[in-house]
């Protein structure tokens, strides 16, 4: 830690991260509650985690104001401005993620009407539990500035996307094998959708930190899967 | 412990001055008027009250004082409260704050050993939010600091390989008096409660759902056999070995549920002793070779000598692990094929499980949490079999899973192997990796899930497992020797 002559901007840079960090953190147990209300059928777990996303946007609103604040009142230079740049970034990356955990919910209040399809479900649990490892990981590379890990949670997103792809096929054959389970499988593909792109935000979040710490770009293609055909 | 302030002495001489003064004015004022005589008075009256209470309250502090020097003498002799808490077995944390929407002042001023294992911290004081991130608990110390509320709140750590649950108490503490509030948290591991309540369902489902089927062709067999086949001798020996035949995999089953409720039952505690991976191997191969033979299956391995390196592990679920990937391996390895063996000391975590070039799909069914020192010890068992697609790699590791178009046939097999794999290595804090190149099928309208997979043998396809626990230390430079059963490889020649 570089100390600054005025205390007060350090602290002010502090504060930011660590709002980022909170924000971090409320974001994970969105996406989190959100799998579990599609894996337990939970209507107010869904209903809590729809209405708890707007206290996401309010801490992004924050922390940009603040970053911009920062920004315009000490001008800040090299790492610090990389740091107030990136706080501002992650925390739109994370309110991302928190609008599509809260879709997922939505769409869990709706299949949660129908049949119960465990397979289905179990899947999403899965994917979801490899989603939030993820999240988790780039949190904690932020929060101590580890490139390392940012490096790994960066070089494995193609296993979201095997798991999406997988996703893909099984409900393929579900909704071959009985029309009635179309509305349903469609909302199950959405969210699988939406946690391939929670995947995607973490990878984004993850080059963030790596141009933080390094003050450089990713230079690298992102790894990618193309199976799918267009 | 409160700390012991002495009493405001300038009180007392103020006291006495405002007194002294007032029999002063008193005695100074030559014409006698009665609001002086008051005003004087009241200053008299007041300065002895002051100078009384004043006077009480110090006698009653030194008076207590001695109490509080035999309590402060009594501690250097032993442990302090902080030693005593440091070596508690629960997580204890001590947080403080100065304002409630500043969230960069909560501060974690004491944590003991288990709480710094749990939140992962490399220092005992730190920001606290870069501990915790949960927002159901910064909220319970939230209330604590500023709302001087007790509760208890109970979270689960996600994300993690191994699923845990917690519950924590958090409640105020007594205010130092700089204007900075404290807060107690203390938690209670409750993992083990939620595992069986979560166990006993999914134990009752599973065997419920999976012992039905073989339960009707042995109940309708047996109507069979009292009914119109009861003279048949034929038809009724042949229904005997059938129904022999179920009655078997329905022990199979239940064995195999057992050991996983067991295993995923103890999957949060991580095992203490040494295992040798190089001799489980051998005993696995020695016992499955007459099988092999059976089947014109060759078993080839590469390793150390046993009894040199071991990993921290129980001996006989690393055997199961080897026992279980050897066994699915023979399954699947057509006949004049080579299963083989490798153990491999020193490798680092693939951090990339990206595909690697060629044609190999690869996916990591299981990423252990990030230690320290990542070396580990790999088994890797590869058959030569039809290989497995990318699309069905994911669910691999699921239970009671069978991948498209593969016959079960003449396999006898629970759907629980692979799944018993999982939880031992999750218990090991290890890894598991697939890899496989499968049998080129040719894409009909890209939709259809294909359902046929030859099963000729095919040099070109094969299918790898790879179990990855993690080693105590870097074993260096190991001479590795290819060690091939001649048993074996005989009955493949």
């Amino acid at each position: 830690m570089n100390p600054h002559t005025v205390k007060t901007y350090g602290e002010e840079l502090d504060q930011l991260s660590a709002e980022v960090i909170l924000m971090g953190g409320l974001a994970e147990a969105q996406v989190a509650d959100a799998v579990e209300a599609v894996a337990r059928r939970d209507v107010a777990l869904a209903q809590s985690v729809i209405q708890r996303d707007q206290r996401l946007d309010e801490l992004e609103k924050d922390i940009e104001r603040k970053a911009i604040r920062l920004i315009a009142l000490r001008q800040p230079m090299a790492s610090d401005l990389r740091k107030t740049v990136s706080a501002m970034k992650i925390a739109t990356s994370l309110e991302r993620t928190g609008d599509l955990a809260k879709n997922i919910a939505k769409r869990s209040l709706v299949i949660s009407e129908s049949e119960p399809m465990s397979g289905l479900t179990r899947s999403i649990e899965r994917m979801g539990k490899l989603v939030s490892s993820r999240l988790r990981d780039v949190l904690d590379a932020y929060k101590g500035s580890k490139l390392d890990i940012a490096q790994a949670v960066w070089s494995s997103d193609t296993e979201v996307d095997e798991h999406y792809n997988a996703m893909f096929r099984e409900l393929l054959t579900y909704m071959m094998g009985d029309p009635r389970t179309i509305s349903a499988c469609t909302h199950v593909l959405f969210m699988a959708k939406n946690l391939e792109r929670i995947g995607d935000h973490a990878t984004n979040m993850a080059e963030h930190i790596h141009y933080e710490v390094t003050g450089e770009d990713y230079m690298n293609e992102r790894p990618k899967l193309t199976t799918m055909e267009p | 412990m409160p700390d012991y302030k002495p009493p405001a002495k300038h009180y007392v001489p103020l006291g006495g001055i405002l007194a002294f003064a007032g029999l002063i004015l008193m005695a100074a004022i030559p014409d006698f008027q009665p609001y002086t005589a008051w005003a004087s008075l009241i200053l008299v009256a007041y300065g002895l009250i002051s100078c009384y209470s004043r006077l009480q309250t110090y006698l009653e502090v030194q008076s207590a004082k001695p109490a509080t020097e035999i309590r402060v003498k009594v501690q250097p002799e032993g442990p302090s409260f902080q030693e005593v808490l440091r070596a508690m077995p629960d997580p204890v944390m001590v947080v403080s704050g100065l304002e409630p929407d500043d969230i960069a002042g909560r501060w974690v001023v004491f944590a003991n050993k288990a709480a710094m294992k749990l939140f992962r911290m490399e220092r005992e004081g730190g920001l606290l939010v870069s501990y915790i991130r949960n927002p159901e608990l910064l909220e319970a110390v939230d209330e604590a600091l500023f709302g001087n509320v007790s509760r208890s709140t109970v979270f689960d750590e996600t994300g993690g390989a191994q699923d845990r649950f917690w519950q924590a108490w958090t409640s105020p503490l007594p205010v130092e008096g700089t204007g900075k509030r404290l807060a107690l948290m203390v938690m209670r591991d409750e993992t083990d409660v939620r595992r069986i309540e979560r166990m006993r369902a999914d134990f009752l489902a599973n065997a419920s759902h999976e012992l039905r089927t073989p339960l009707a062709s042995l109940s309708g067999f047996i109507d069979t056999l009292r009914g119109h086949a009861k003279d048949d001798e034929g038809a009724r020996d042949k229904f005997l070995s059938i129904m022999a035949a179920q009655a078997d995999r329905m022990g199979r089953l239940i064995n195999d549920l057992l050991s996983l409720s067991r295993i995923e039952m103890n999957e949060h505690v991580p095992p203490t002793g040494d295992a040798d991976i190089p001799l489980a191997v051998k005993d696995v191969v020695d016992s499955l070779t007459i099988l092999a033979q059976e089947k014109g299956v060759a078993i080839s391995v590469v390793a150390p000598k046993p009894g040199l390196f071991p990993v921290v592990g129980d001996r006989d679920q690393i055997l199961q692990v080897v026992q279980n990937l050897t066994d699915n391996a023979l399954k699947y390895a057509p006949e004049g094929s080579v299963v083989e063996i490798e153990v491999l000391l020193d490798q680092a975590l693939p951090q990339a499980t990206a595909p690697v070039e060629g044609q190999a799909s690869r996916l990591m069914l299981l990423r252990p949490d990030r230690q320290l020192n990542d070396v580990y010890t790999v088994v890797r068992v590869r058959d030569h079999g039809p290989g497995i697609r990318r699309e069905f790699l994911p669910r691999l590791a699921e239970r009671f899973y069978r991948v498209e178009g593969q016959k079960s046939g003449n396999k006898l097999g629970t759907g629980l192997g692979l799944a018993i794999v999982k939880h031992i290595i999750s218990r090991h804090r290890g890894g598991l990796v697939v890899e496989s190149v499968a049998a080129e099928v040719p894409a009909a309208d890209g939709l259809k899930p294909d359902r046929v997979v030859p099963l000729t043998v095919d040099v070109k396809t094969w299918t790898a497992f790879s179990a990855y626990f993690p080693q105590k230390s870097v074993y260096g430079q190991v001479p590795v020797g290819p060690r091939a059963l001649e048993g074996g490889l005989k009955s493949a020649g």
